[in-house]
This record gives structure tokens, C-alpha cells and sequence, in this order.
């Protein structure tokens, strides 16, 4: 059973774990990516590649209007467009505008979650226009009518055996496990829509401010088609992208695929500062760039802005112990999921409500602020958005009164005391009450000892002082 | 609803700017930042003399599934271009006698001195196009198995090659063909990418470099995807095979 | 008084409220394993919870209230110079004092945040203060069997506590440490995430459980009561053998032959 991302978190909680194909999918590529990456690292100076990247990141957002600025002017220079949108609404009505303007009927896709954020293919096919995503795991996941699960492997929450079926019910392709032959199918696909496509839409993983340069990052090599081929190409950049200059792009890029893959490098990384030159062979004959806030300006007004040095590299995600249990479609509908997304997705939102689950998905192990390449501190988001929640009066009311009771209790030690005996007392029978009956659906339950270390201690003070006197 | 870039970008910045400008601290975390590098430091390292560094990139190229060969001087490099063309074309199910053809940048932006001359008698047709918005151009060189480039820079630390598009030098040829020929001079080859850029920024070069082309690329290897299973597949949507012809430009 | 004993450190011990009442051997472990080693151990009677399990769920003002009461106990005695260390036996709770009582009292109590910082800077883990601060090196445990050791996250990766605990463990005698696959990865505990995820921390632990039975190890040693309780719950749920025990616990056994 796959998870709805629609549904209440307790029910997309409970529906991924207990799809079991889903889990075995996870299991197999997470163990794997944590080990690629683990080596990788090992070969290079981590921590002073963290510091760096960390601190130019840290330098385009303390900076960010005045390189926004810098950024829009070196584009248009360059030959582009640059549009500006608040929100995602904004941001879909200029590109159906653009689209609109070329007639265009068929777009094609390199993968990009900021897209994802604001649902831009569910818009440009009401309005009519074929929408193909060309990165293969978000082409599976096209097929298969979901969303990616993973901000870099869309589809790591398969096993081959599902996106075989998936291949043979949707492309009829032959009944086959070998990716090199899945591979090939939709290489074969893809080639043609590429070749016909009027418009490309891709996200932007760097915007350079000194060049005017948008930059992506693809392994396949789908990024270089949507930015090279069509006519008309599209890329929308959250305001955050924005770097000081080319060596911290191809620094962050170096940080980014390291972290994500354990490669040196992704295969490609596409540079693009403009349309086709005059006299190019190919290329794009116009280039539109979409700089969109939708929720991020807020991000730093609340004091957030660590959230926004993140690089999507996908670390966090690969490393949480809690994502592999449930897999990204746990964590609704959103593209961010893991540690990242747990912090970015209610952040994003306006109503902090609608996401309130998400920073207490996390047993707060720590082992995703280890990886971070940029050094969030993640943990401490979670934390601090918890107490948000809690302040915004949007935590269960029984577990408010639980909490007030016990801090009442706690802070004096008399009925700590009492209490502590009456848990003694009471025993196994203290797994009836509410808290421990949870606890012990699939645990043994804590016993509560007879006599607590206090009372023990007393004693033995007492002892001593028999004994000496 | 109307909506005006100039409005939204007017509020967004306004935005940005009051929040940095008042006193609540933007960051959770306090701590002093560093200073961001000037010139950052390089992640990978190579070093050594120019045949040492070709030999780097070679071994690192192949490391990722590229292949290479080193080459004396660039006619070596020509007549083994010519010869691999028609190797592959023939395992590639080629008929005798058919000319293979090859989707290439112009013969003006590739390195070697008198290279065009001897691929012109090559008996191979190299073919530059010039406007693949053409549609029949598109589709010819859409057909093409082999693709040929030279690159503006490689990296030995890493096996990646620099590609700029212009005049006669298509983003396609690196690109739509399953098999990616380079050809690569030994003095275009840097220790590491930052070297590179270190030296572009030192003579000033760097910006107008960037933007001079509609796109600048690094190419690290073939074309290929993990999203199944991270099961590595080559080839996906790009090159499935990119074999890079070094030779030594040093004389 | 002789000058003997104004030299020896005075610890105040800071047993941790799942200690006193789920487990009150570790803590007569933990103040045995100090004395033994030279500690003047008080416990002052008037301590109660540090506040994690409400400031970890997001009940900051709640949260509050415990570690006020936590600073006005301890606080006077490190004032009046009358103990020179505070020692718990958990990496979790003495981060919580450490690492987040600044933060807790940041924004809204000046003084309560200068002596929280004042606090921390005393505070210690148990295995810490023996290795670092007493330079302790082995405590003359014994163990006949295997033994696996799970770094908690709290004691790993907030107070990059690592070291000391392996090295108490492997100076015991008989004991073999077998290694155990993703040991530094999370039990699936993290505090009320136990209750309100119920379902994602038991299959985290059962991840662990299989690991550890994996391991062969008879025994999983940590140094927080709480991960313990909960990954004891889960392996007596799944019918394994291996339990978890404290490390104070397991150090402090001692064989017969050398009781004195």
C-alpha cells in the first residue's frame, strides 16, 4: 500500500510503515549512500570544506538583496528575463504567461523540487500543455502518477521490481529487472520529447551574482538538454540560490555532489549565462529566470535564516534514522522531506499549523547536523519550531495538561517524591494509565523501582552515621 | 489577479532589507562567522608535471567509466581519432563502404594545428551544423553516433573537461551522440578546478569567460543515473561512453 | 579535618529523575564507582528532573520551571565552593544543562542564564569526569561474556563523549567487546518521541535489537537509563536474551575475590 501524502501524518506514518516493499527499497539505498559518502569524505579535508562552504553561504544570505540586485542586473545584461514572484501562485502565472506568448504545447523537465513546491506541472496541464520530467527517477514517479519521495533520488522508495511493472503497464516494455535495459527504454522516450519540446523548465541549484549565471546540476545529463534544446528555456531560482561568484558555486557544487552521491563531481554542471549567441548553433533562443520568495523572505524574518544555507545535497536525509523507516511521502505534501524537510516545509508555510507534526518527526539524534556540509544546526531548528508549535497553542491538549503537571510536580520535591513512591507502588499497573500504555504496545514496560534512589541514599546516610556514632 | 514583476520584486527586496536591518539576528546560530574564502581552497588535489597531470586526468576518467588514451603530438591524435570512428561505427553495425558520420564542432574550434586538413581526407564526414533549430538539421544530427569536441580546460584531479558553446562549438555534440570523443591538449589540463578559475581570476578573465557563451559545462564522465535501486547506469540521456584522445601540444 | 581531605574533588551527584525512579541502582553504582576512586559524593535530596523531556517537546516555559529548580539546587553549592563537580550518570541530561539551559534562558532570565553557563561549565558525564578528570583508566570491573557498547546520541554527538567509555570498558577484565553494525545509530528513544511516534521509535529499535542480536553480544551497555529502558522494553518484547544495562552498572562490578 503506498502512502497518501494527503492524509493526516498519524496515517501517512502508518501506511509507509507498513509498506514493505517500500521499506525494503529505502533500506537497500540509504545503506548504500551513507557508505558512498562516508568514503568519499574520507578522502578529502571535511571539515574545512564545511567551513568554507558554510561560510559562503552564510555570506550570500547576510548579503542577499544586494546580490539579488547584482544578480538581475548581470542577467539582463546577459540577454535574459528576469521576472520576480512572491508566491507560488505569482511564479506559475508567469510561466503559463511565457508559455502562453510561444504557444507552447510540450515542456520537458529536469528534476526540481522548487517546481514541485509551487505544482507547477498540475498547472501547466490544466492549461493544456504536455509536462514530461526527464530525470529518470522523476520520470518513474511521473508514470507511476506520485510524487518524488527524495529530494535527489525521487524514486529511492522502489525496488526494480516495481518500476519494471511500472515500464511494462506504461511503455509496455518487456518484462524486465535490468537497469541498463529499463535505462534504455527510457532513454529511447525521452530522446524524442527532448528533440520536439517547445519550452525546458529547470530548477537552479546556484545563481553566480557576479556573472549572471544560473547554475544546475544533473548526472544524466536531462539538465543539459532542458537548458540547450527547446526553444524557450525557463529556470526558477529560490531567492536563496544566490552566490557571491563562480569559485563559490563550483565550490558549493564540489560540497553538494560529494555529500549527496560520494562522487568528486556530478557528471555535469551546467552553466548557463543567457540565450544562444548570436551565430551559436543551439541554444536556447530566450531565456526567462524566475527569482521566487514564496515563504523564504519569512524564513529569515523569523530568524530562521539557517534553514536557507542549505544546499539540497540530501545528506540529512540519507543519514536520519527516522527517514528510513518512513520514506519521503511520509512527510505530506511536500517535497522536502528528512531532517531538512521537517524544518523547511512548515517554515515555508504561512499556517505553521498545517505542517506542526513535522519537527517532532526526529528523535533528535543529531547525526544529520554531522553531514551537513554547510553545518545547520538542525536539531536546534527542530527544537526551536517545536516550541512554536507549542506556544501557538497548536500541541494536543492532553499533552499539554500532561506537561504542566509534571513541570508542577518537578519543581518541587515533595510530590516528586510522592508520586515517585506511588509509581513504586503501583507497579506493572502503572501501564494502564495513558503515557506507558502507548509505551508498551510494542515494548516491554519500564518498571518503577520500590524504593526510589533518593530513599536508598538516605539510608544509607543514615547507616554511615549509625556506624560512626 | 495582476501581478507586476517590478511590485514584486519591490517587496521582496523591501522585505529582505528591513529584516537585515533590524535588530533581531537572522541566524539561530550565533557563533561568529568565518569569513568566506577569497579563493577557496581545493577540495581534490593533483600535481606533477604535464604528462604526470595527463596521466591523472586519464586515471581519474576512468575511474568514473570514461576512457583515454596519450598521444604524442596532435597527428598522432587525428589518425587515432579517424581509426576509433571507424572501429565503432563498424561495431555499431555500420554497412561496409557507408561513410560513418560524425556530429563535430567546426574544425577552426578544435585544438591541433592541421587537424582539419587530415580529417577532411579522413574519409569521414564530419558534420557542423549550424542551426539545429532546423528541424532536418536537428534530425540529422540527432542521428549521429559519435560526437567530437575539444574542451577549453580539464581537471586531473577529477577527469573533467570544460566546455563552452559558441560559433561552430554545439552544445549537441557533446550531448546527443552515445559516444563523446574529446580531443584534449596537455596544456589545458589544471592540477584542480580552483587552479583554473585562480588563474582566470589573476588575469582577469573569469567574468567575461562566464559570459562570453551561452553556456559554460563541465563534463565529468559519462552520462549516468543511480535512481534505480542506485544501480549505475550509463548512458541515460547522454554519452554512454566518453573517450578522451590527450596528446602533447608542448613544442 | 586532615589536609587529605580538603584535596579530594567533592562531587555533587546529579542522579537524573529515570535513575531515582526506574533504575536507583545505577546511581549507587555511579556514587560507588566516584567514592572509590577518591570522591567526596553528596546528593542533594532536593533534585528532581532537569526539564528535557517538556523542553524537548516544546514546552520551553515548562521546561523552565524544572531547570530554575534544578539551578536553585545546585547552583548554591557551587557558589559557596562547597563541591567542585556536578556528575550525572546520562549524556542526555547533563547536555540538557550544558548545551541547552543557555539557550532556555537566553531571551528571558539574565540571571538564571549566567549561572545556568556558570553550572555547565561543572558539569559532568560520568565516564568523563573518571577518564578526564580523575584519570581513571580502568575501575577493576569484570565480565565473563560478550559485550556490545551504543554510544547514546546525546553522549556522542552533543557532548562528543566517545572515547572515555570505550576505554573504562575495554580495561574489564574477561569482557569481549564484538563490534555491533550502525552502533551510533539512534535507538529510537528521543524522549516523548517514544510516545508521540510510538510506532517509529519501536521500529527503530527493533533495527537496533536485530543488530545487537546480530552482534552476539549478551549485553548492550550504554550510558543513558533512559535509551536502556527503552531498548530493554523492545529486546524483552521481541523475545531476545541481550539486555541493555548502564555502564555505571557494569563498571562497578567487581568480582568477589577482590571485595574489601
Amino acid at each position: 500500500m503506498a502512502v497518501d501524502v494527503g492524509a493526516p501524518y498519524a496515517t501517512r506514518v502508518r501506511q509507509a510503515l507498513a509498506d514493505d516493499g517500500m521499506r525494503t527499497a529505502l533500506d537497500r539505498a540509504t545503506g548504500h549512500l551513507k557508505e558512498r559518502r562516508d568514503r568519499a569524505m574520507a578522502e578529502i579535508d571535511e571539515r574545512r570544506l564545511r567551513d568554507e562552504a558554510g561560510a559562503v553561504r552564510r555570506y550570500a544570505i547576510e548579503r542577499l538583496p544586494d546580490l539579488l540586485e547584482q544578480l538581475e542586473a548581470n542577467l539582463i545584461a546577459n540577454g535574459c528575463h528576469v521576472h520576480w514572484a512572491r508566491d507560488a501562485a505569482e511564479a506559475v502565472g508567469v510561466v503559463l504567461e511565457i508559455a502562453r506568448e510561444h504557444e507552447v504545447g510540450d515542456v520537458v523537465k529536469s528534476k526540481s523540487m522548487v517546481t514541485e513546491e509551487i505544482g507547477l506541472n498540475e498547472a501547466l496541464e490544466r492549461s493544456g500543455i504536455d509536462v514530461v520530467e526527464t530525470d529518470l527517477g522523476e520520470f518513474i514517479v511521473q508514470l507511476a502518477g506520485e510524487s518524488p519521495s527524495h529530494i535527489l533520488a525521487p524514486v529511492i522508495h522502489k525496488r526494480v521490481e516495481d518500476i519494471a511493472e511500472i515500464f511494462r503497464i506504461r511503455l509496455n516494455t518487456p518484462r524486465t529487472t535490468s537497469p541498463a535495459a529499463l535505462c534504455a527504454a527510457a532513454r529511447r522516450e525521452l530522446r524524442n520529447e527532448f528533440l520536439v519540446a517547445d519550452m525546458g523548465i529547470s530548477g537552479c541549484n546556484f545563481a553566480i551574482a557576479e556573472t549572471g549565471t544560473i547554475c544546475v546540476i544533473t548526472n544524466e545529463g536531462n539538465g543539459r538538454m532542458v537548458t540547450s534544446l527547446p526553444r524557450v528555456y525557463v529556470a526558477i531560482a529560490g531567492i536563496e540560490k544566490v552566490v557571491r561568484s563562480a569559485e563559490d558555486a563550483v565550490l558549493l557544487w564540489q560540497a553538494a555532489t560529494r555529500n549527496a552521491t560520494g562522487q568528486n563531481v556530478s557528471v555535469y554542471f551546467s552553466m548557463s549565462s543567457g540565450p544562444r549567441r548570436r551565430g551559436d548553433t543551439d541554444g536556447p533562443e530566450e531565456m526567462h529566470v524566475i527569482l521566487l520568495d514564496n515563504g523564504r523572505s519569512r524564513i529569515l524574518e523569523r530568524g530562521y535564516a539557517d534553514a536557507a544555507l542549505c544546499i539540497r545535497c540530501g545528506a540529512c536525509i540519507d543519514i536520519c534514522p527516522v527517514y528510513r523507516e518512513i520514506g519521503g511521502h511520509a512527510y505530506g505534501r511536500t517535497p522536502y522531506s528528512g531532517p531538512i524537510g521537517a524544518v523547511l516545509t512548515p517554515l515555508l508555510d504561512y499556517d505553521i499549523h498545517a505542517a506542526r507534526d513535522l519537527p517532532f518527526a526526529s528523535s533528535l539524534c543529531g547525526a544529520c547536523r554531522d553531514v551537513c556540509p554547510v553545518k545547520i544546526d538542525l536539531p536546534r531548528l527542530l527544537l526551536d519550531l517545536r516550541s512554536v508549535v507549542v506556544e501557538r497553542g497548536a500541541s494536543p491538549v492532553g499533552e499539554r495538561a500532561a506537561i504542566r503537571a509534571y513541570s508542577t510536580v518537578m519543581r518541587r520535591p515533595a510530590p516528586y517524591r510522592a508520586l515517585a513512591r506511588l509509581a513504586g507502588w503501583l507497579g506493572p499497573l502503572a501501564g494502564l494509565l495513558p503515557p506507558l500504555s502507548t509505551w508498551k504496545r510494542d515494548r516491554g514496560l519500564p518498571r518503577f523501582a520500590a524504593r526510589r534512589f533518593g530513599a536508598l541514599w538516605r539510608e544509607r546516610v543514615r547507616d554511615e552515621e549509625g556506624a560512626a556514632g | 489577479m495582476t501581478y507586476d514583476s517590478t511590485e514584486a520584486r519591490g517587496a521582496i527586496l523591501a522585505r529582505l532589507r528591513h529584516t537585515l536591518a533590524g535588530p533581531r539576528p537572522i541566524f539561530r546560530d550565533r557563533s561568529e562567522p568565518s569569513a568566506p574564502p577569497t579563493v577557496p581552497t581545493a577540495v581534490t588535489r593533483a600535481d606533477g608535471d604535464r604528462r604526470s597531470l595527463a596521466k591523472q586526468f586519464g586515471a581519474q576518467l576512468a575511474e568514473i567509466s570514461g576512457s583515454y588514451e596519450i598521444l604524442e603530438d596532435a597527428a598522432e591524435a587525428g589518425e587515432r581519432l579517424v581509426q576509433l570512428v571507424k572501429e565503432w561505427s563498424a561495431e555499431m553495425g555500420a554497412g561496409a563502404g557507408e561513410v560513418p558520420e560524425v556530429l563535430s564542432w567546426a574544425a577552426r574550434a578544435l585544438p591541433g594545428e592541421n587537424l582539419a586538413g587530415f580529417l577532411e581526407e579522413s574519409g569521414i564526414s564530419f558534420f557542423v551544423p549550424e542551426d539545429l533549430h532546423d528541424e532536418s538539421t536537428r534530425a540529422r544530427a540527432a542521428r549521429a553516433k559519435v560526437g567530437l569536441t575539444g574542451a577549453d580546460a580539464a581537471f586531473a584531479s577529477t577527469g573533467s573537461i570544460v566546455v563552452a558553446s559558441g560559433r561552430g562549438r554545439s552544445r549537441a555534440a557533446s550531448l546527443l551522440p552515445l559516444r563523446h570523443l574529446v580531443l584534449l591538449p596537455m596544456s589545458r589540463i589544471y592540477p584542480t578546478f580552483e587552479d583554473w578559475l585562480h588563474t582566470l581570476r589573476q588575469d582577469q578573465a573569469l567574468g567575461s569567460y562566464l559570459r562570453v557563451s551561452g553556456q559554460i559545462v563541465f563534463i565529468t564522465g559519462p552520462s549516468k543515473s543511480a535512481d534505480i535501486e542506485l544501480n549505475i547506469t550509463l548512458g541515460v540521456h547522454g554519452p554512454r561512453a566518453v573517450h578522451a584522445l590527450i596528446f602533447d601540444d608542448a613544442w | 579535618m586532615t589536609d587529605n581531605s580538603t584535596t579530594r574533588p567533592r562531587v555533587a551527584l546529579f542522579v537524573t529523575c529515570m535513575v531515582d525512579t526506574l533504575q536507583p541502582g545505577v546511581g549507587t553504582a555511579a556514587a560507588e564507582l566516584l567514592e572509590r576512586h577518591g570522591v567526596d559524593v553528596i546528593f542533594p535530596e532536593k533534585q528532581t528532573c532537569c526539564g528535557q523531556p517538556a523542553y524537548n517537546a516544546g514546552y520551553r516555559k515548562d521546561a523552565q520551571v524544572m531547570a530554575r529548580h534544578f539551578v536553585d539546587v545546585f547552583w548554591p553549592l557551587v557558589d559557596e565552593g562547597s563541591i567542585d563537580a556536578i556528575v550525572a550518570p546520562s549524556g542526555s541530561c547533563v547536555a540538557m544543562v550544558k548545551l541547552q539551559y543557555p539557550i532556555l534562558f537566553e531571551a528571558t532570565d539574565e540571571g538564571y542564564h549566567w549561572r545556568a553557563i556558570q553550572l555547565g561549565e561543572v558539569t559532568y558525564e560520568l565516564t568523563q569526569y573518571l577518564v578526564d578528570f580523575l584519570g581513571v583508566l580502568d575501575t577493576g570491573a569484570e565480565f565473563s561474556g560478550k559485550i556490545a557498547y551504543h554510544p547514546c546520541c546525546h553522549l556522542l554527538r552533543e557532548l562528543r563523549i566517545d572515547t572515555q567509555p570505550r576505554r573504562l570498558l575495554a580495561a574489564m577484565r574477561d569482557a569481549e567487546i564484538v563490534d555491533l553494525q550502525g552502533a551510533d545509530e539512534c535507538c529510537g528513544f528521543g524522549g516523548l518521541f517514544a510516545l508521540k511516534n510510538a510506532e517509529i521509535s519501536t521500529a527503530m529499535g527493533r533495527r537496533k535489537a536485530h543488530n545487537l542480536v546480530a552482534s552476539g553480544a549478551e549485553l548492550v551497555v550504554m550510558n543513558d537509563v533512559s535509551c536502556m529502558t527503552h531498548l530493554n522494553g523492545i529486546l524483552e518484547h521481541e523475545g531476545h536474551s541481550c539486555r541493555a544495562v548502564h555502564i555505571a552498572d557494569l563498571l562497578n562490578r567487581r568480582s568477589e575475590s577482590d571485595g574489601g
